[in-house]
Order: C-alpha cells, then structure tokens, then sequence
C-alpha cells in the first residue's frame, strides 16, 4: 500500500511537533472545491 | 496538488524526512489572516517557532515542488544565519534538481551563504558567472548583474 503523507490538523501540536523532531513544518492552505 | 503532486511517492518521503506538515483551510482562522492567505494552495515553509521562510501560490508539479520545500528548509537555515547548513541544502537542489525554477534562487543564496560566511566578495562575483553561464534568462541572473562590478 503506497505511502500517504500524515497530515496535522493542530497548529499548536504541529510546533511542539517540530521542536522535539528538529524539523521545519509545512504548512498548506487548501480549498476543497 | 492533493491529486498529483502529495501522493507522489518521492514527495511523501521528502516531507516526511524534513518537515512535519499540517494542511487547514484556506479560511481556517486564525492562521488565514496570520499569514494572509489570498488563494490556494498556498504553501509556507516555517520553523519551529512558527515562523515564515519560504512560501509559493499555485500548483507545482512534484519535480518543482521537491526543490521549493528544499529552498524553504534551506532558507530557515540562512535567515537564522546557520550558514552551513543552508549551503548543503542549497548545494543538494543544485545536484539534484538542477534544472528545477528553484535552481537559479539555490545558485543567488547560495553564494550569498558563502560570502555572508567567509566576507570574501569573489564568491558575490561568482554568482554572477554562474548565473550568466548556467540560467542566463533567469530572473536570479538579473538581480545578480550588480556582482559583475566587483
């Protein structure tokens, strides 16, 4: 089964997220339509 | 981007190696006006204190979008003047995606990252020529015509 990207939903999470791996985020704005 | 270019297997391990992503709404508040978004995708390089490096509007196909999500984790590196890093980084776009629209950018910064780092102008002057050897029609080669004087 092919890989998916994990998308975060928690901005908050997303930073903590970040610190503790030492990575950068990526943040995308999307329309669904 | 959600049909061809996120599920591109090459994407997937790229972000999941180097970034933590999270995708919201264009009207999602409060980021939509934090960082002002206008249309989608809009996509942004932050670091972890949330702050923005890097952003592009518009589709990108997997190729282009690899080397712009590496443009912006080098620029994090740069503009917190960890120029080291940002050189590999910028070095990695040119090796493996050189004829990528990120490229031109990756030879400018990069040579901007060296004399930042060394205070040598010849490496300003060096971004000139390769830019006029390598990406002439870029609009990185212009914005680098003042280097030629040095």
């Amino acid at each position: 089964m092919a890989k998916t990207i994990k998308w975060e939903k928690d901005f908050d999470r997303v930073l903590i997220l970040a610190r503790t791996e030492n990575k950068m985020i990526l943040l995308d704005f999307f329309n669904p339509l | 981007m959600g049909a061809v270019t996120y599920p591109n297997e090459k994407v997937v391990e790229f972000i999941e190696t180097h970034l933590v992503p999270i995708q919201v709404l264009f009207d999602s508040q409060p980021l939509a006006t934090k960082f002002n978004i206008q249309w989608t995708p809009t996509v942004i390089t932050l670091d972890e204190e949330g702050k923005e490096h890097h952003r592009t509007v518009g589709f990108l196909s997997p190729e282009e979008f690899i080397p712009s999500l590496m443009l912006g984790v080098a620029k994090c590196h740069f503009d917190r003047e960890k120029f080291g890093e940002a050189i590999t980084t910028f070095e990695e776009i040119l090796k493996n995606y050189p004829k990528s629209e990120a490229a031109p950018e990756a030879v400018y910064m990069r040579g901007v990252a060296l004399y930042k780092s060394t205070h040598n102008a010849e490496r300003l002057k060096e971004i000139y020529k390769r830019l006029q050897s390598e990406y002439p029609s870029s609009e990185w080669a212009k914005r680098a015509q003042p280097y030629k004087l040095l």
